[in-house]
């Protein structure tokens, strides 16, 4: 495959898969998610080929602001500016519940043509 | 010498990349990465390591730029607080749900357009209120420094002046942002400063006053403050008039018909005009006004009363856009810039 096309192939996977992994993480957080932390942890548990470039996370946390789904708020800080951190919002967690469920059918529908695909061969 | 800021470095990068991008998604997009990237920072990353996981300038200023502006959802501000970044328009607005789709209907849909109410009131209470206010704080305390020039006093007094009128074109900005739907994103303002050594000093007093005369928005909110009351004054005059003309056409057709209004005349008066209508008072001085004349009353004060909300509309858009041209510039290259407070 060239690498062009195969790079371009995982960083759609990427784009599209960070969307969802951005409103889990900010839903799963039991305190008000800063921008920092939700980026750390896009990159840092990514699994291995799909890469996240953390600037990425504001333009989708800004979009989600927009369509309702997260609420930015500011956290003092008492070493420097207060923080401007996200908490998901009624209407995100119930389009949470959607993506995942799409994500959960999406999952079986792709293994049940690639499970049988070993990679190593 | 002064050490480089790799920091620095790319918000300079990101801050072209951001060119004719609007100045407060530009704003947003330099707090975010500087904010980001300052916590990289200061969780032990190398900023080059920090740079390189944010991705490039012209990438994030690309997708940011993107990115809708979240305009019409509140951010919850903590009491005190100074970032910059969260500040977001919120209050009225014709977003979402059944609203927005009668919004949507053509001519007419302005009346359920929030926005165009919050405009006209901007324009008939709080507009006026302040240009006025600020408009004699500046002609006093002004007259008052000019005349104490020559004995020095004067020179703190207009110092004063102008970090006054910055506060108030702060908060301003910040009722034109509530009721016209406009981002103003906070001024940036150094707080630290690189040293010739290569090391961090906290912004000083007097730096800090310098910075308040070096700044264009000093001067520009300065000038508003003085012409922005003729505005005011004459976009409140324009919406009175307009008000007072929809209720005389809608109201008396309407109060009259229900028996509600007696339209007497006394003295020498003939005959009283209403609109095109000529009306003969009877022997004890009352006005009828005839059915025709009422229904067009009534109907052409509605046409104008939409009128009068579209040009509400405009209006607001047009004096929003003024102020943030005046509140909101880009922040300045961020060569010497560590942080930001309001």
């Amino acid at each position: 495959m060239p690498s062009d096309l195969q790079d371009k192939i995982l960083k759609d996977l990427s784009n599209g898969t960070a969307w969802l992994v951005v409103l889990a993480i900010v839903a799963g957080s039991d305190e008000p998610a800063h921008g920092y932390e939700i980026g750390r942890r896009l990159a840092d548990e990514a699994p291995e080929g799909l890469s996240f470039k953390q600037g990425t996370l504001y333009p989708m946390l800004r979009t989600m602001e927009a369509e309702g789904l997260v609420r930015s708020t500011l956290v003092p800080s008492t070493e420097g500016p207060a923080r401007k951190c996200f908490t998901i919002t009624a209407e995100g967690r119930r389009v949470l519940v959607v993506w995942v469920d799409a994500w959960k059918r999406t999952g079986r529908w792709m293994n049940r043509i690639i499970g049988g695909i070993d990679g190593n061969r | 010498m002064a050490t480089a800021d790799p920091v620095a470095e790319y918000l300079s990068q990101l801050q072209r990349a951001l060119i004719g991008v609007d100045a407060a998604v530009a704003h947003d997009a330099l707090v975010d990465a500087e904010a980001h990237l300052r916590a990289a920072i200061k969780a032990g990353k190398s900023p080059a390591a920090a740079i390189e996981a944010f991705g490039p300038a012209a990438d994030f200023a690309r997708a940011y730029a993107g990115a809708p502006a979240p305009d019409h959802h509140a951010a919850t501000e903590v009491a005190g607080s100074t970032h910059p970044a969260a500040s977001v328009a919120s209050g009225p607005d014709a977003s979402s749900g059944a609203l927005a789709a009668l919004s949507r209907i053509p001519l007419v849909g302005v009346w359920f357009h929030p926005r165009a109410w919050s405009s006209l009131f901007y324009f008939l209470a709080p507009c006026f209120l302040i240009s006025l206010a600020t408009f004699v704080w500046v002609v006093c305390v002004g007259s008052l420094a000019l005349g104490t020039l020559p004995i020095l006093i004067g020179l703190p007094l207009a110092v004063f002046l102008l970090g006054s009128v910055r506060v108030i074109a702060l908060a301003e900005g910040k009722v034109v942002e509530f009721l016209l739907g406009v981002r103003m994103p906070h001024r940036v303002q150094p707080v630290q400063v690189l040293t010739p050594i290569g090391g961090v000093a906290e912004v000083g007093f007097w730096q800090r006053i310098g910075c308040w005369l070096t700044d264009v928005r000093s001067w520009l909110s300065l000038a508003w403050a003085l012409g922005n009351f003729f505005v005011a004054t004459g976009l409140f005059c324009i919406f009175v008039v307009l008000g007072a003309l929809v209720l005389v056409m809608v109201a008396v057709p309407l109060a009259q018909a229900a028996g509600m209004t007696d339209i007497r005349v006394d003295g020498e008066w003939r005959d009283v005009q209403f609109l095109w209508e000529r009306v003969t008072p009877d022997a004890d001085g009352h006005v009828r006004i005839s059915a025709v004349t009422s229904v067009l009353s009534i109907v052409l004060g509605m046409a104008l009363a939409t009128a009068t909300l579209w040009l509400a509309l405009g209006a607001g858009w047009v004096y929003a856009q003024v102020v943030k041209a005046i509140q909101v510039t880009r922040p300045q290259a961020v060569a010497r810039r560590f942080t930001v407070i309001s």
